[in-house]
């Protein structure tokens, strides 16, 4: 255990003094998974699969915000849209603006969220997202958790029906055409299984992570698997959803095993990094690099006792004298 | 000399303000009914815009029937049908706007009260820094 701790302690400070490096390099491969899984499924426009322009706009990104890269992200995929039919594009880009609209307004700030659901749910492990995001954000998260998910789910479904989407010209077909990619991305039984049930996981595990008990990390996370488990499998029988059982079953814990892992890195830690600040007062001018201290003490619970206790010690001492 | 207790106040109170601080300033110049009416009326507008797309879907996806029927529609009950909605929406919106920014509100001004304190205990040290070159 110790020697965990002691590669625990090494990551951090690392991390933290070369954060200005690590981080756009971090930004830069979330960038470049997202692109390449979106050319895999949803690659109809043949310009934007060119490696020099994915490479461009992952490198692009590194320095850019991340809610830039969202943005980034959301375009790509309607462009890929456009290339296949103009209604597919249409109903993608106002379906993407509703989800912008509620996202930008309430959590702005967890875009990485937004970015890295569609990516587990290629990796298979979606039910890490609910979970992991129960216990870095907080209710409202289930609006970024919604929007990476439909984002994964559209393009899932336009993959799966790209040939009927194709459509012909003609304003007759471009209206047939509409309908059914409404009728295919919106009335996806399964994706709104996932949405609701990811929601209330996220609530869920939020709710119980605050509870002043022992453990409340812990119990959380197995009360949020089963959360999740059960809302999904009793939603999928009684929606005729699309789900395996099994994958939920399994996906659930191994994903409650990597928050299990994550949960080690994040608990209880203030990831402060390292800041460069400038100011002046009335003699200088200041130009300070702070590197926050870690520390290798596990957080101690003191025991102070209100009443003056004998200690054992001295009781056996009275004792003796007693005896005496 | 350098005084390095008031080195480190200065520095966390620059990091303070670099990130956080930017906000919390701008949101503790307005009065809390007046923050949370903008914000929540900041919501309106961008519900009514989320309302306005997720129509124009509904329209286009029934387009046909519109063309169709335009003229055998009772236009005024479909009006009336799609008002209540965007009421009964809105008003859910808001009100979770409501809490999400009222709440946002209280977290910035208890920031700003601990930088207050940061502030007061500068201005001490200067004092101080002040009485000894006296």
């Amino acid at each position: 255990m110790t020697n965990i701790l002691v590669i625990k302690e090494q990551i951090i400070k690392y991390y933290a003094r070369f954060e200005i490096y690590i981080t756009p390099v971090l930004k830069f491969l979330v960038m470049l998974i997202s692109l390449i899984a979106i050319n895999a499924n949803v690659g109809y426009m043949t310009k934007l699969k060119n490696p020099a322009i994915v490479l461009i706009i992952a490198l692009l990104s590194s320095f850019l915000p991340v809610n830039v890269m969202i943005v980034l992200a959301a375009l790509v995929i309607v462009a890929h849209m456009y290339a296949l039919s103009m209604s597919c594009a249409a109903v993608v880009g106002l379906v993407f603006l509703i989800m912008f609209v509620l996202y930008f307004r309430f959590t702005p700030k967890e875009a990485i969220a937004v970015l890295i659901t569609p990516i587990c749910f290629v990796l298979k492990i979606p039910y890490l997202v609910p979970l992991a995001m129960g216990f870095l954000g907080g209710p409202l998260s289930c609006i970024s958790v919604a929007c990476g998910t439909i984002a994964f789910y559209i393009m899932h479904n336009v993959k799966k029906s790209s040939e009927q989407m194709g459509g012909g010209e003609g304003v007759e077909n471009a209206l047939t055409g509409f309908r059914y990619v409404i009728d295919t991305i919106i009335k996806d039984r399964t994706m709104i299984l996932l949405t609701i049930a990811f929601c209330i996981t996220i609530v869920v595990v939020y709710l119980i992570r605050r509870l002043r008990v022992n453990y409340s990390w812990y119990i959380a996370l197995g009360f949020g698997a089963v959360v999740n488990i059960l809302v999904i499998l009793i939603g999928a029988v009684s929606t005729d959803a699309d789900v395996s059982a099994i994958g939920v079953i399994f996906g659930t814990i191994i994903s409650a095993g990597l928050v299990l892992v994550l949960q080690f890195f994040i608990h209880n830690l203030d990831y402060s990094r390292t800041e460069y600040v400038q100011f002046e007062d009335d003699e200088y001018y200041y130009y300070v690099k702070a590197i926050p201290k870690i520390s290798m003490e596990a957080p101690q619970n003191k025991v102070r006792r209100i009443n003056p206790q004998q200690t054992p010690l001295a009781s056996r001492r009275n004792h003796s004298i007693d005896d005496e | 000399m350098l005084n390095s207790e008031k080195i480190r106040l200065m520095t966390r109170m620059a990091s303070f303000d670099e990130v956080e601080g930017k906000k919390d300033l701008a949101v503790n110049g307005y009065f809390r009914g007046d923050y949370i009416s903008l914000q929540v009326l900041k919501s309106a507008i961008y519900g009514t815009i989320g309302f306005a797309v997720v129509l124009a879907l509904y329209v286009l996806y029934n387009l046909e029937t519109f063309l169709s029927d335009f003229y055998k529609m009772d236009l005024m009950a479909f009006a009336k049908d799609w008002l209540t909605k965007y009421v009964i929406v809105l008003l859910i919106y808001l009100l979770i706007s409501y809490f999400v920014y009222a709440f946002r509100f209280s977290r910035s001004k208890r920031r700003i009260r601990a930088y207050q304190q940061q502030l007061k205990k500068l201005h001490q040290i200067y004092e101080e820094e002040n009485e000894r070159r006296r």
